[in-house]
């Protein structure tokens, strides 16, 4: 790697040096480049992705010595029914979040990709949300989905709905966590919609209106495909993100009521911070991983073969 | 190229796997040498120790304070105070990230329930003969503290905060209703037709209120009812509380939360005590950390002894402890020693637990002038203290008891939301808790 690094050729002094010499020089500098942020990744990265796999070997709560169980973390969690209804309500939030934020995101981005008045405000309306910290979006959620004081339970109480418990019924709390989620990460997919829009050829466009296309058909065939690659991007992302989900749970309900807002993240979480099955956690991070790393792998496939290359 | 690219790889992966394996090393506690952490201290050596209080910020300028009366008389030991974590509940993983790096403190304030965990990590000072000296006092602690500072027969602390849980309830709430106010002689079907008499749905009252986060603070209520039934948690290291006596004591409560409707279910832990603050739960089983609180929201209240069943009161203690550490070195394990015998001294307790709103320690402090002036500004104070002497069992000090609460926790929140049957759901949680206990 470090061989890939240019030195400005210096002929006058390297003349004097022998090729071995220069070599080494030129080595030495590429390494001064490229040292401190490898020494990041592999301290803060690597180094404690592949401590945390020994940890995954062993049953051990951080204070007491450790003892070497092998695979059993791993035997044991796929049995765990903990486990398994974590995986389950994991599932179900990608499967609403993703395809949810990617039509919201394209429907808002064709919106505002309008000529209209106050365009620029809009657009920084769609996106404050997204910069919020979730912490701060969850906290917020928290107070409108009160079931005794919340604005929401108010707003139904007007339309003359039965109040409903929100967060604190075991039905509905995943619903409204996909919700709230939404609407803190719609602005991300808005934005790279909006770019991916703006780049698609103008003449394109024209030239299907010039042949009689209607613009549902313009969408269609012209806009669409022309999206694919960002929604391939947008759909990697979004299931990453969503698999990913923590603080949003962590300031709501913390993975109540009765457990059913536990996604694997949280569950690891409590695994290793609240219990201190440390080793279990591990496992369980593990699995996580390799998952969403298959997942990853299976997309970019697919999307080579149908020919749109985004990563 | 692509030879020497590869051969570098290799080594860096090799160098990486290598690394891995020597910190895999770090999984493993000390081993016990079995020699006393101060065998042969000197008292004049100049020592710098580290005390962890885990407390918030108006308790921690207490313990300053008495970090710096401590050094005026002792000039040879420095203390460095600090609050260790963000909060209480950090500790235990900042002590654990302590123990990997070498860099955990002298001593550190722990809750009770850790005791097993960290005199499982070999770090810990056995102090079971130091305590037993006649000067240090140690039956003057309640037994349910001294219990649980022992783990596997080893004292590895000493009480740092003494608490109960009692029936604290709102006067008001009773003269609406009619009802008469609780007695210590209360049965809890007493309790459960009282909570039924003060809830009232239009105002959003409720009789009385249950956390169901599935933390232990859902778990630990659900003992001294377990307890009064004649029931255990463990017998020897296998889970006991799914006895009948354990399903008796769930269905007490679940016949309130589910067929009565006269308990508040909490979601999280924080909302039931602002809700009896403010008047919408009649009846709560809580401890004297409220009454702070409870003072501050001006109600008129009242203590008294749990409810009990067939004229048991029995009630649940969660002492905290001061957990001392053994870093190598005689001189700071003996000084820790001392300043901790010296900070839970019966003459110095009560500028510590008394002046920051706790329950004094030990029992002979009840003379002191510090302890009526505690029940004078906290009413029901004494009430609490009385009723130490309730606590006659302890919780575990297992490792493998968080999990175990963990679970319960989950199993009691089932069925007060009506999604199972006390003894299926305590038969799950046994079942879940057996592999975290024996191994």
């Amino acid at each position: 790697m470090a061989l890939t690094f240019a030195v400005t050729p210096r002929t006058q002094v390297s003349a004097l040096k022998s090729p071995r010499k220069r070599a080494l020089r030129r080595n030495l500098t590429g390494w001064a480049f490229a040292g401190p942020a490898t020494l990041i990744v592999i301290g803060l990265s690597i180094f404690p992705a592949v401590w945390a796999f020994f940890i995954s070997r062993a049953k051990w709560n951080g204070i007491a010595p450790a003892t070497q169980v092998g695979w059993r973390n791993y035997r044991l969690l796929v049995q765990d029914p903990d486990m398994i209804a974590a995986t389950k309500h994991t599932l179900l939030l990608t499967a609403l979040f993703v395809p949810g934020s990617i039509i919201l995101g394209i429907v808002i981005a064709i919106a505002l990709n309008q000529k209209i008045r106050l365009i620029g405000f809009y657009r920084t309306c769609i996106f404050v949300p997204y910069v919020a910290s979730a912490a701060a979006t969850g906290i917020l959620a928290g107070f409108v989905f009160n079931p005794q004081f919340g604005v929401a339970n108010d707003l139904l109480r007007h339309l003359g709905i039965p109040q409903q418990q929100f967060l604190e019924s075991q039905h509905q709390a995943i619903y409204i966590i996909c919700l709230i989620a939404l609407w803190g990460e719609v602005g991300f997919t808005t934005v790279i919609y909006l770019a991916a829009l703006q780049d698609i050829p103008r003449d394109l466009v024209e030239a299907a209106r010039m042949d009689g296309a209607s613009p549902w058909r313009v969408f269609r065939h012209v806009t669409l495909p022309e999206l694919r690659p960002v929604t391939v991007f947008a759909a990697i992302w979004q299931t990453i993100t969503a698999m990913q989900l923590f603080d949003l749970i962590y300031t709501t309900t913390r993975g109540g009521p009765l457990n059913s807002t536990q996604t694997i993240v949280y569950y690891i979480y409590e695994l290793a911070f609240q219990t201190q099955r440390l080793g279990y956690g591990a496992a369980a991070a593990y699995l996580l991983f390799i998952v969403t790393l298959l997942l990853s792998l299976l997309v970019i496939w697919y999307s080579r073969r149908r020919g749109s290359e985004v990563f | 190229m692509t030879d020497l690219r590869r051969g570098r790889s290799f080594r860096l992966l090799a160098g990486g796997l290598g690394a891995a394996l020597t910190l895999s090393a770090c999984m493993g506690g000390t081993t016990d040498s079995g020699k006393d952490a101060a065998a042969g201290y000197d008292p004049k050596a100049a020592v710098t120790i580290t005390w962890w209080t885990g407390q918030p910020e108006e308790q921690e300028k207490v313990a300053e304070q008495l970090a710096a009366e401590y050094h005026t008389a002792h000039p040879n030991v420095t203390i460095k105070v600090s609050p260790g974590a963000p909060t209480t509940d950090d500790l235990l993983t900042k002590l654990s990230a302590g123990f990997t790096s070498d860099s955990y403190p002298d001593v550190s304030y722990a809750y009770g329930n850790w005791a097993g965990d960290l005199g499982a990590s070999g770090k810990a000072q056995d102090l079971t003969s130091y305590v037993q000296d006649p000067s240090f006092g140690w039956d003057d602690f309640p037994a349910a503290a001294r219990e649980v500072a022992t783990s596997k027969g080893k004292v590895i602390g000493i009480p740092a905060l003494v608490d109960n849980l009692a029936l604290i309830y709102n006067k008001a709430l009773f003269d609406k209703a009619g009802v008469a106010y609780p007695t210590d002689q209360w049965s809890w079907d007493d309790f459960r037709a009282a909570a039924k008499k003060l809830t009232d749905k239009s105002t959003n009252t409720y009789g009385t209120a249950y956390s169901v986060s599935g933390s232990e603070d859902t778990t630990w209520h659900l003992w001294p009812l377990l307890w009064q039934h004649g029931g255990k948690i463990l017998d020897g290291d296998k889970p006991a509380f799914n006895s009948d006596a354990g399903v008796a004591a769930l269905e007490t409560l679940r016949q309130m939360a589910v067929d009565d409707k006269s308990m508040y279910l909490d979601q999280t832990d924080e909302k039931y005590a602002p809700l009896f603050n403010s008047g919408h739960v009649g009846m709560m089983l809580s401890g004297p950390w409220a009454l702070l609180e409870i003072k501050e929201a001006k109600l008129a209240y009242g203590v008294a002894d749990l409810p009990g069943f067939n004229g048991d009161h029995q009630t649940v203690s969660g002492p905290d402890l001061w957990v001392l550490f053994d870093h190598g070195d005689v001189n700071r394990a003996g000084a820790t020693r001392d300043f901790m015998k010296w900070l839970t001294s019966a003459s110095v307790d009560p500028k510590w637990n008394l002046a920051v709103g706790n329950l004094p320690l030990r029992t002979s402090e009840k003379s002191s002038p510090e302890y009526a002036a505690y029940v004078k500004e906290y009413p029901g104070g004494d009430k609490f203290f009385a009723n130490l002497a309730n606590a006659k069992q302890a919780r575990p000090t297992l490792p493998g008891y968080e999990v175990l609460s963990r679970n319960v926790g989950d199993a009691v929140a089932a069925v007060l939301q009506g999604q199972a049957q006390p003894k299926e759901a305590l038969d799950n949680a046994a079942k879940k808790s057996v592999d975290a206990i024996t191994n």
